[in-house]
């Protein structure tokens, strides 16, 4: 029958676990000099041997299931509790002999029992049962079971050892010879166990006393022994020592070997260590206990083992299962409860009994939580339903912490924090370390991300700037309190603090999150996404721009191979191109410190050293880009052949980075030299009437006036004047037409005007510059102008023009009065068609429509409201 | 002069090729009688790869027509196809 695997009738009570445990007669203990007490193996039935330890396996099924222990009535057959109380009166009258025979406790005279006797014929007592509340003695303040590991336990337990060897103070004669005895024996062995007569006598005392105060009930004499006198005061444990003295802890019986149940049914428990490692059980052993004749047994209390050691079985209706819960919680529950609390009829025993037989008044008092079932009869219904409802409740919960409380203890706080300590630098290095500046480390963690922030530069000074949300959640102030944590010891409360302010304070952040999903940041090659636990973070998201349309994808390229030159070779190049940026990223992040003065010649040598191999990189990077190289015949220019791959349009942002000014501009103006040879301005041409590019070249635009526009725009805001005049001049050498009728073309045309355009405002450019500006601004415009009504992609209804209206614009500004009229009569109709379309169109679209159109009205001092 | 300098960044090994292919749309041949068509993101020595955008066609021949061979397609927005020694493979575009 023992649940956990151990055999209970062997194990070795001497050992310091069990030592501990209180010994209800340690004060009548002297009989051991008279030579009376009993080995246990004279006692011992061999009830235990027959037992087969594996045999358990249909306990639910004899003993019901553990679930239904809240509801189901219990039958009386294992009632031994009620058993006991039905022989009350004649304990009773035992009692009073016993009290005028022996004042005191200390001789232990084998009083014969006929209240045992009685058990089989005294059914009329049914329902009555002593009710005895297990009272937790207050000799320790509250634990939280963290102290096993607080090195304080071994002197506790020799304080628990000395505690309950002493005597109860009840008995002030036997309790200073108890003392010494004690000292010089094992424990074990020093502790007596009372005779089940002398168990009985104390009873009886007890209960004669009790029965003066006892609420008159219809059943004779009962066992209300209600005082505090006489409550069982078991040590509150901490866990650890709880799961010792689960049984001591828990009056509800668990299940027990036979051969320790022999007694139960008239020895009204004491707490035993005994029971210790078997499992907690509602469920009560319907036993052949009753019969048993105590004068069999007549001392039945060997001293060197637990089996001898009454247990009270109290018969459990709903007791829920106790054992590991802290009694002084468990009396709080009382307490909570109130005092008069009451077994319910189908409950017959209330709350787990001890009726108490030694340290009557040894120890502080508690108010008592159980009273006689008697007392159930004075309650209204209503009471006893909320005593029902709140048992049930208790019950619930206990079993619950039962269950959940097996492992408790298992990792001792060092294993806690030590496990702590591993979580908390998994999410540092998850999330980067806020203290770690060695450039190294951070870009084996993050190589792209700090490649971005190059590139983004100014906007971000330092890589490490903002402490993002998740390292600010987890890490903060984690340091000082590490810190912290080792100078002073803090205890394991502090621990738990910790995890549960870390786990709130992730929970907050995870509140906080911004709502999108994504965050889409300029210049990236693709979206920054917030991830959660349902949806973690893809690490590559990359933008869909260039690749839906596979089905156009071979054709495209067909073209690239018969106009452009060699596609191996280009692919090639653009891949030598990406090594060398590469190569000077990685060189830039390791530019040494520049010297400080002249006398650091080490400094000098470095940096001397540092920059010609720069200047090597240089060169190869520029002529990996063959600016200078010559198209062959009818082949367009090798620069601009990789502008047609998304690869080298994608570099080109990197590429300027690492570039001269001479060698950027040189860049700009072969741009635009071959504009027209572009792939994404040539194979992009836009009409009025056929609109739509195919999906793959859309996306070459769209990718294009991303990553090549904003560099050259970069490029040319550095220009000067003469040089922006020089620009247009070169634009003007090509055809224009081409040039104006697509959508990167234009855009092109755009930023060379405005740049001019923002100049004349700061006031710039020479004199001369202007001349000059004025005079290749008049050739373009007569060369744009046949194209000006045909550049707009599709017919009106397709919107997405703005960009040809920021041209007019442009024009516009920078238009004498004459060209301006040329320009309203070259777009005149679709002006008027775009408000006339605005008419028909929903009030934001039609907004939107005319407000583009504006863009160019306002240019040349008109308005659309003019036209309206 | 871009000869020489293309001969002299010679391809010493197949992988070179691929790398000529990356970030450009590939066709994959894969055991099952399938076929992948996407952007090559990524590779590497075992021919693992990362595509984009993929296209996947598998060939499935239907016994009760007559062996006629049909073709089921699925697309994933991201793929990892994982390398094989005894994988055939092929790219081009």
């Amino acid at each position: 029958m023992s649940f956990f695997g151990f055999d209970t009738s062997r194990h070795n009570p001497a050992a310091t676990g069990f030592s501990q445990a209180h010994n209800p007669f340690a004060g009548l203990s002297n009989r051991q000099d008279e030579g009376d007490a009993l080995e246990f193996e004279e006692t011992y039935d061999g009830l235990g041997d027959q037992l087969e330890e594996t045999g358990d396996a249909f306990n639910d099924d004899t003993f019901g299931d553990t679930a239904g222990l809240d509801t189901k009535p219990v039958g009386k057959d294992f009632d031994f509790f009620g058993s006991t109380a039905k022989v009350a009166n004649a304990m009773e009258e035992e009692h009073v002999r016993f009290n005028r025979q022996q004042p005191t406790a200390k001789v232990s005279q084998p009083a014969p029992q006929p209240a045992v006797q009685n058990i089989p014929q005294s059914s009329a007592f049914g329902s009555m049962s002593y009710g005895y509340a297990p009272q937790p003695a207050p000799y320790k303040p509250a634990r939280t079971g963290y102290e096993k590991y607080s090195s304080e336990p071994v002197a506790e337990l020799q304080v628990d050892a000395a505690l309950w060897g002493v005597a109860p103070k009840k008995h002030p004669q036997p309790a200073p010879a108890a003392v010494p005895e004690a000292v010089p024996t094992p424990p074990a062995a020093s502790r007596k166990v009372l005779s089940l007569e002398e168990v009985e006598a104390e009873m009886r005392a007890q209960a004669k006393k009790a029965a003066q105060h006892a609420t008159p009930s219809p059943a004779p004499p009962p066992a209300a022994i209600p005082s505090g006198p006489h409550q069982q005061i078991p040590p509150p444990m901490h866990y650890d020592q709880a799961y010792q003295f689960a049984q001591h802890a828990q009056p509800h019986a668990p299940q027990q070997p036979d051969h320790m149940r022999k007694d139960q049914a008239f020895a009204p428990g004491h707490g035993h260590p005994v029971t210790i490692l078997q499992r907690p059980h509602d469920k009560q052993v319907p036993s052949p206990q009753p019969q048993v004749q105590p004068a069999a047994h007549p001392a039945a209390h060997p001293a060197a083992h637990p089996a001898a050691h009454h247990r009270q079985q109290p018969s459990v209706g709903m007791q829920p299962t106790q054992i590991l819960q802290n009694p002084n919680r468990l009396s709080g529950d009382a307490a909570r409860l109130g005092v008069r609390q009451h077994p319910t009829p189908t409950a017959p025993a209330g709350y787990p009994t001890h009726p108490v037989h030694r340290q009557q008044g040894s120890f502080s008092r508690q108010p008592q939580i159980i009273t006689h079932p008697s007392q159930l009869a004075q309650l209204s219904e209503e009471e006893k339903a909320a005593y029902l409802e709140q048992e049930a409740k208790r019950a619930k919960r206990n079993h619950k912490i039962f269950l959940m409380s097996r492992d408790n203890g298992i990792m001792t706080p060092q294993d806690k924090s030590f496990v702590t300590r591993i979580q908390l630098q998994q999410l540092v290095s998850a999330t980067g370390n806020p203290n770690e500046h060695g450039t190294d480390e951070s870009l084996a963690e993050d190589f792209y991300y700090q490649v971005h922030s190059q590139i983004q530069g100014s906007q971000r000074q330092h890589p490490n700037q903002p402490l993002n949300n998740f390292a600010q959640t987890y890490l903060f102030q984690t340091g000082s309190r590490q810190g912290g944590m080792r100078r002073h010891h803090r205890g394991p409360e502090n621990h738990m603090q910790r995890m549960e302010q870390q786990v709130q304070r992730a929970v907050e952040a995870a509140k906080n999150k911004p709502k999108n999903k994504q965050l889409v940041i300029e210049g990236s090659l693709g979206k920054i996404s917030f991830s959660n636990a349902k949806t973690p973070k893809p690490l590559l998201n990359i933008k869909r721009t260039e690749s839906t349309g596979d089905a156009h994808r071979p054709g495209s390229s067909h073209k690239q191979v018969h106009r452009g030159g060699d596609r191996k070779s280009e692919l090639r190049t653009i891949e030598r191109i990406y090594t060398t940026l590469m190569q000077m990223e990685d060189h830039d992040r390791n530019m040494p410190p520049p010297p400080a003065n002249d006398a650091e010649t080490d400094a000098i040598e470095k940096f001397v050293a540092w920059n010609s191999e720069a200047q090597i990189l240089n060169n190869t990077l520029w002529e990996s880009l063959r600016v200078h190289d010559h198209p062959e015949n009818g082949r367009i220019h090798p620069f601009i052949a990789l502008l047609s791959y998304t690869k080298g349009m994608k570099a080109m942002q990197r590429i300027s980075r690492h570039l001269t000014h001479e060698q950027r501009t040189t860049i700009l103006t072969l741009i635009l030299v071959n504009l027209d040879s572009l792939d994404v301005v040539r194979n992009a041409q836009v009409t009025p009437e056929t609109m739509q590019l195919n999906a793959a070249m859309r996306e070459n635009v769209e990718l294009f006036s991303g990553a090549v526009m904003s560099t050259l725009f970069n490029i040319l805001n550095e220009l000067d004047l003469d040089l922006v005049a020089g620009m247009l001049g070169l634009v003007c050498t090509r055809n224009v037409d081409v040039i104006a009728k697509s959508r990167i073309g234009a855009s092109m045309l755009t930023m060379i005007l405005s740049r001019a355009e923002i100049i004349k405002h700061g006031g710039g450019g020479s004199e001369q510059a202007w001349r000059s500006w004025d005079m290749t601004h008049t050739q373009f415009f007569d060369l744009i102008e046949p194209t000006l009504p045909h550049m707009f992609p599709g017919p009106v209804t397709t919107g997405d023009d703005i960009y040809v209206w920021q041209l007019l614009a442009a024009l516009g500004i920078g238009a004498s009065p004459d060209q301006q009229q040329r320009l309203v009569l070259a777009v005149k109709d679709r002006v008027m068609d775009t408000v006339a379309l605005s008419k028909t169109l929903p009030q934001d679209m039609a907004a939107q429509r005319l407000q583009n159109v504006n863009l160019f009205m306002r240019s040349i001092g008109l308005d659309v409201e003019l036209i309206q | 002069m871009a000869e020489a300098r293309d001969e002299g960044s010679a391809v010493s090994e197949p992988l070179d090729l691929v790398r000529l292919l990356l970030d450009e749309v590939v066709c994959v041949k894969l055991r099952g009688d399938r076929e992948l068509k996407g952007r090559l993101h990524a590779y590497d020595s075992h021919c693992n790869l990362v595509l984009g955008d993929v296209e996947e066609t598998i060939y499935v021949v239907d016994e009760e027509d007559d062996e006629e061979v049909k073709t089921v397609s699925k697309k994933s927005e991201m793929l990892f196809v994982r390398g094989f020694k005894d994988k055939p493979e092929s790219n081009g575009v």
